[in-house]
């Protein structure tokens, strides 16, 4: 983990070609499989969601800031907060595969009250909605 | 408003207060400002301002004992941070483990 301020940074090689990997990232189909329930374009100003998997609520949502192979940007708000972060992903071919790039930052705009929260949810592994709140708004 | 999460990141952005907090961890008590200030290129005025910046995020406590003042730092407003940072760190470790599997089950 390499964590400067409010960002974490992710570096992974897969042993897939690039192309399969920004498949992967950036298809709604794809994203479903591995990740969220994905309502998401590769195209800029598309506002995408992720829904969890086994209830239908809505998790995170944002909108697509960059999608040019092999770059994708979009903004990353946690349902039920107002709470704007960013999520990069940039691939890069090697001789191993593909390498990723992954950065998610902002995180030091969420409040403390948004972080108890979270780790609720998350520690349901996101199958429980964020709900508490977005039911109540 | 700011909150406190918020003020102790903002707090550490800078190099220079950074250091001060790391200094002032390392020494683990509660030392004269002067002393600060002859630890560091920068001016008493400077450090001044750091040391004011931190002690508003709750990272540093100043206290006057006679003619001296004091400083002292305190971790504790890092550990919501670094609850944060844990939580998003797992579960992107958590995704990208699912990431590699399911390439490699693509790829197959």
């Amino acid at each position: 983990m390499i964590a400067t301020n409010d960002v974490i940074t992710k570096e992974v090689v897969f042993n897939s070609k690039i192309d399969n990997v920004w498949n992967a990232i950036s298809i709604g189909e794809e994203i479903s499989k591995w990740f969220l329930k994905a309502d998401f374009k590769p195209e800029v100003g598309y506002k995408y969601s992720f829904r969890s998997p086994n209830d239908d609520c809505e998790q995170i949502h944002g909108e697509v800031k960059e999608a040019t192979p092999y770059k994708l940007v979009y903004t990353w708000i946690v349902a039920g907060t107002n709470v704007e972060t960013k999520v990069s992903w940039e691939l890069q071919s090697t001789d191993e595969g593909t390498q990723l790039y992954l950065k998610h930052s902002g995180i030091a705009e969420y409040d403390e009250d948004t972080a108890i929260k979270m780790f609720e949810s998350f520690n349901g592994g996101w199958d429980n909605c964020i709900s508490g709140l977005t039911d109540f708004l | 408003m700011e909150d406190s999460f918020t003020k102790t990141l903002k707090a550490l952005a800078d190099p220079s207060r950074r250091k001060i907090f790391h200094t002032l961890i390392v020494l683990a008590s509660a030392i004269p400002i002067t002393q600060v200030v002859s630890e560091f290129e920068i001016s008493r005025q400077g450090v001044t301002k750091h040391l004011k910046v931190l002690e508003d995020a709750g990272l540093v406590h100043i206290k006057t004992q006679g003619r001296q003042r004091y400083c002292k730092a305190d971790a504790k407003p890092l550990q919501e941070m670094n609850k944060w940072l844990q939580f998003y760190d797992k579960f992107w470790d958590d995704s990208l483990n699912s990431l590699t599997d399911y390439l490699g089950n693509k790829d197959v």
